[in-house]
């Protein structure tokens, strides 16, 4: 089933939708205002659902920061930063922007933290493998 | 229920998480060379901000808060927000909705970026209270 509002794709009989939150059961009213991570955008803002918020993936970013150890999770803090600057502002589109470019920049430093950990077993296998090649 | 049975990235990343922990737990980073080394100190030779946190992360499994302590503080006061955090993400999985979480200020997350730059370059620097701060250093003062 799709959810009836953000359009993702759900397993049937699911009680709540994967990517939004939102109730699927028929006859429940779905939960209003979400108290979710992020700043939580004031009722009657125009060309945005009111209640919805925008994430910052400010956890992720020092997650990937600190466990990847890599610029690019900087990046994404600065953007997770930007976020909520932009937020106070009342600046929802550029908020939405920035959260875009929070969540990318995580994703980059996942992926080159993920690359970094494949390119270290690859090594470590071919040394076991030369070590192997050496003795006979 | 279908639902344990659904792909989603969350639920992967929640098994590899606690794969990382098990191994964690096991094997210690400092001593066993199954742990890839931090990609920006092989390649520049400096800590970075995260250097020892994964061995800091391992003495914390092991109990020893003090070892925790000196391989990484930086990321012994982030834990627990950052366990926090992700907690919060396991419940808006199951549930729709987080956490309660404070709304931070955007110069306030500039502030704690600016935490984690200075920490990562006062651990590299050779001034004698400042190198204290680089992974292991307060062990062997």
């Amino acid at each position: 089933m799709f959810c009836p509002q953000c359009g993702a794709s759900n397993a049937d009989g699911s009680a709540v939708c994967v990517q939004c939150g939102r109730n699927l059961q028929p006859g429940v009213p779905p939960p209003t205002p979400l108290p979710a991570t992020g700043v939580v955008i004031p009722p009657g803002t125009p060309g945005v659902a009111s209640g919805m918020p925008v994430p910052n993936y400010l956890v992720f970013a020092i997650l990937t920061t600190v466990l990847c150890c890599l610029p690019s999770g900087i990046a994404a803090i600065v953007y997770a930063a930007q976020v909520n600057t932009k937020l106070q502002m009342g600046d929802i589109a550029g908020a939405q922007a920035a959260s875009k470019n929070a969540k990318l920049w995580c994703w980059v430093s996942f992926g080159v933290g993920l690359a970094a950990i494949g390119g270290w077993f690859l090594l470590m296998m071919l040394g076991i493998l030369g070590s192997f090649v050496n003795q006979h | 229920m279908n639902r344990w049975r659904e792909f989603h990235p969350a639920k992967a990343m929640f098994v590899a998480g606690m794969c990382g922990l098990l191994l964690l737990w096991i094997f210690d980073p400092a001593q066993s060379g199954i742990f890839p080394p931090c990609p920006f100190r092989y390649l520049t030779g400096w800590y970075c901000p995260g250097c020892g946190s994964l061995r800091a992360l391992h003495q914390l499994l092991h109990g020893n808060i003090e070892a925790a302590w000196a391989m990484n503080p930086l990321a012994l006061v982030f834990l627990p927000f950052i366990a926090y955090g992700l907690l919060s993400e396991v419940v808006k999985y199951w549930r729709g909705r987080g956490l309660p979480q404070p709304v931070l200020s955007g110069a306030s997350i500039q502030a704690l970026c600016a935490v984690i730059i200075l920490f990562g370059i006062a651990r590299n620097l050779p001034l004698h209270p400042l190198n204290l701060l680089a992974p292991g250093a307060m062990l062997h003062p």
